[in-house]
């Protein structure tokens, strides 16, 4: 145990010494869709013109099963650097929400599908491994 | 004699790796997180439905209609980059800045297309492409 302290202090103040800085940036696309909004989209009474109200004019506008679905999706795209002085490591992560809005003939949603990836999603540096 | 080479062995090692690494750069980008033939084992073609999907996987990334049914897809990228520059070599001792730069990019993509019937149960699942696993490898001949 006591072989192990030194070498762990060792390689702390070689990796403070050799780190020169770090970055963090993010980019997103797209408004955040808010749950509440989407909470509030019941299936089978909801209409068209609600949906819009709620959610604004959708992303994208699909002709699916002779049913209309609209696709609202955003992106949001985390960068870690670390930039040491020999060697520097990126990592960038992208995830989308999407949410898709299933309307029958005659206007009235009847599914409502969503799911957030970028929930929990975070900065990470280093780029080996998953 | 010998002693003293040992002690030096491992400093010889870390300045030839140092030396050797200089100017390196290592990148990764991920677009979702991709999929396995392990992750989608789950859907039984004629029996599960894209509900079923969504509850596991998530939305698709696209839903589109086609002549045999639906066709929702999922769609992941991993890239990975890597770069050498052999040019700060000579940095401490070149009045001007050299390069010699070797670099790649390997670019997996894949998505799984889910094909569904007009009560949304899979009919087909394929990957369209599988990932041809790229490795961090800067040598570019």
């Amino acid at each position: 145990m006591l072989f192990f302290k030194p070498l762990t202090g060792s390689i702390i103040v070689l990796a403070l010494v050799m780190l020169q800085g770090c970055a963090f940036s993010r980019g997103t696309l797209g408004e955040d869709i808010r749950s509440e909004s989407v909470a509030a989209i019941k299936k089978a009474t909801t209409t068209k013109d609600e949906v819009l109200s709620l959610l604004g004019a959708p992303d994208r506008l699909l002709q699916v099963n002779s049913r209309d679905v609209f696709q609202y999706y955003r992106y949001d795209a985390k960068v870690g650097s670390l930039l040491l002085i020999l060697i520097n490591f990126s990592r960038v992560s992208i995830k989308s929400d999407d949410l898709f809005v299933i309307l029958n003939r005659e206007g009235i949603v009847e599914d409502v599908i969503l799911s957030k990836r970028t929930d929990g999603m975070e900065f990470r540096f280093w780029p080996f491994g998953e | 004699m010998r002693l003293l080479l040992l002690k030096l062995c491992p400093v010889l090692l870390f300045t030839v790796l140092c030396v050797t690494v200089l100017g390196c750069n290592v990148v990764r980008i991920t677009l979702n997180t991709p999929l396995t033939q392990n992750d989608v084992a789950f859907i039984v073609p004629g029996q599960t439905t894209l509900a079923d999907v969504i509850t596991k996987l998530g939305t698709p990334d696209s839903i589109t209609e086609s002549h045999a049914g639906v066709v929702a897809t999922y769609r992941f990228l991993d890239m990975k980059y890597s770069r050498i520059n052999f040019g700060w070599l000579l940095k401490p001792f070149s009045p001007v800045d050299t390069d010699l730069i070797i670099s790649r990019t390997g670019l997996g993509t894949d998505a799984l297309e889910l094909l569904c019937d007009s009560n949304w149960v899979v009919t087909h699942q394929s990957f369209l492409r599988r990932l041809s696993g790229p490795r961090f490898n800067p040598y570019p001949f």
